[in-house]
């Protein structure tokens, strides 16, 4: 926990200000998460906002401060899940599909401003990114808080509410589909 | 493909995670990021507000339309009452009253 069980009880009761501290303990590490969900960092901070605004109205339905983390966990892959179904009902192969990040690598690209380290990192972003756009949200989510958020079974099993075998099924599934996609796009 | 084949897709898989990791470290957030975030929190307040003020004024209006609607026809129910008070067999004597002298008066019984 990044912050003391007490502070979320205050902000439970209503204490703006205790909600506020415990928006600035969690942020960074929220909104690294939705980066790495959605893949498109012009809007991780939209995303995060949102995710923080469903705990304001819903803290209170928090049943004790112990399950405070897991909660916020799901509020957030809710959050991204939402996103990105929207995105995906938006993208019809436009040339807006490209992420302002990806637009920026490409014109720094051209005019030679990057570093080797910086277009090797832009490359395992899009890579990725590229290999997850051909799964459906729900494995994306779950891959990504799994192998890249390196998320427990059973820090997965209270964010998820399933059990243990359930999960290992589904992200055994999620797995072949990516190696599928992975294998294809190799071959 | 195989499983003996599939296992150095499998790793190439897991360093594929691991450097997507290291080349999305969290994110700095804006300066704006807080004020933001309670503006949205306000906008949805007052919009939740106005919602239950539009329910609120729906609920009264109602209400005022049915008192309205009673107070007319209370009185008009108690002059021309729906239901008479009188029982079945009172309804069905005053409705057919002269059947029985008709039938005893004009008629032959074979």
């Amino acid at each position: 926990m990044l912050v003391e069980f007490d502070l979320i009880e205050r902000a439970r009761s209503g204490d703006d200000s205790a909600f506020s501290l415990v928006v600035q303990a969690y942020k960074k590490r929220i909104l690294g998460t939705i980066a790495r969900l959605i893949g498109r960092p012009e809007d991780v901070e939209d995303v995060g906002q949102e995710v923080f605004l469903r705990l304001y109205y819903s803290l209170e339905q928090l049943r004790t401060p112990e399950v405070f983390e897991p909660w916020l966990y799901r509020l957030t892959v809710n959050a991204a899940y939402d996103y990105l179904r929207r995105q995906r009902r938006r993208r019809e192969s436009r040339m807006s599909d490209l992420s302002e990040q990806q637009v920026m690598m490409a014109d720094a690209a051209a005019g030679g401003k990057l570093n080797d380290e910086e277009q090797r990192r832009g490359k395992v972003r899009e890579r990725v990114q590229a290999l997850l756009e051909k799964v459906s949200e729900e494995d994306r989510i779950l891959l990504t808080l799994k192998e890249v958020e390196g998320l427990s079974l059973k820090e997965l099993e209270k964010i998820y509410g399933v059990n243990e075998n359930a999960l290992k099924v589904r992200l055994f599934r999620a797995r072949q589909r990516v190696l599928k996609a992975h294998e294809l796009e190799e071959s | 493909m195989d499983p003996m084949n599939r296992q150095p897709m499998e790793d190439q898989l897991d360093a594929l995670w691991a450097e997507y990791r290291a080349a999305c470290p969290d994110p700095e957030t804006s300066a704006n990021f807080m004020p933001m975030l309670w503006q949205k929190i306000e906008g949805r307040r007052s919009e939740t507000t106005s919602v239950f003020r539009h329910m609120v004024q729906a609920w009264v209006m109602a209400a005022l339309a049915l008192t309205v609607l009673i107070a007319v026809l209370i009185p008009r129910l108690q002059r021309d009452p729906l239901y008479s008070a009188s029982t079945y067999v009172e309804v069905l004597d005053d409705a057919h009253s002269n059947d029985a002298v008709d039938l005893l008066a004009g008629g032959e019984v074979e």
